[in-house]
């Protein structure tokens, strides 16, 4: 089994094919050639694409018998909900902030 | 596919004290980070916190003003990385005001994280990774 995490996520999942590629591996693992049925560009362009997407450390590639079967790789999509989840905490915890510091101001004013 | 994060909040404060805390580096740093803001279109700046190494974050947040329309909307860059140079997170901050008989709605988008929450919301629902995580995570995708 082969996995790397040398690109940034992100960028890997920018491209519209490669977001179809990974709703295609959500529902089953397949094959790069099964894969490449699915699209009109040529089976070298997909491979590139799950190449960016294994590169990103979105998917697994195994060997199986003769064919490469790609698979998701759930480890690899860690790093984007992480920001998410961590932001809407860190933004709600700002925005009480804010609030209170707005309050403090507003009685400030009404005491001078 | 850019909205990502998107936060409403209501203050019972006039939209211009909002304004005044959203864009005056004093009041900036007392309730989100250290800064050097400007409200400047063009300007850059800095925001300082500490630094998050588990998330390749090295605690300084590179911005740039895009927009400013006083006492309405105010739009910067939200860029940061694991060191000076190297850029993971290159995403975009929106805050709109909405004045209201009672006070002000402030709408907050952090966007950018390019396009992934309906395909990755279903790829978790599909799967049921995780369950936990995902649940959290459509919450965040609702509370848009």
């Amino acid at each position: 089994m082969k996995m790397r995490n040398v690109l940034d996520p992100f960028q890997a999942i920018a491209d519209p094919s490669r977001r179809q590629i990974l709703m295609m591996l959500a529902k089953d693992k397949q094959s790069i050639n099964s894969l490449a049925g699915n699209f009109e560009m040529s089976r070298p362009a997909v491979s590139k694409h799950v190449r960016v997407l294994y590169e990103a450390g979105l998917i697994q590639i195994k060997d199986q018998g003769r064919e490469r079967l790609c698979e998701l790789h759930e480890d690899g999509f860690d790093e984007i909900k992480n920001w998410l989840i961590f932001f809407d905490q860190f933004w709600k915890g700002k925005l009480q902030n804010l609030e209170q510091l707005l309050n403090q101001r507003a009685n400030k004013n009404e005491n001078d | 596919m850019q909205r990502d994060l998107v936060i409403k909040w209501f203050f019972p404060h006039p939209a211009e004290k909002v304004w005044e805390c959203l864009t005056t580096p004093e009041l900036i740093s007392q309730w989100l980070m250290k800064n050097d803001f400007k409200p400047i279109v063009g300007h850059k700046f800095q925001f300082h916190t500490r630094p998050i190494p588990k998330m390749g974050f090295d605690g300084i947040v590179y911005c740039e003003v895009l927009e400013i329309i006083p006492d309405k909307k105010l739009v910067y860059t939200w860029q940061g990385g694991p060191k000076p140079g190297v850029i993971r997170l290159d995403t975009v901050l929106t805050w709109t005001l909405t004045p209201g008989a009672e006070g002000t709605t402030l709408l907050l988008e952090h966007t950018g994280f390019k396009g992934l929450q309906n395909y990755l919301t279903s790829i978790f629902l599909e799967r049921g990774w995780k369950k936990n995580v995902a649940r959290r995570f459509t919450k965040i995708l609702e509370s848009r």
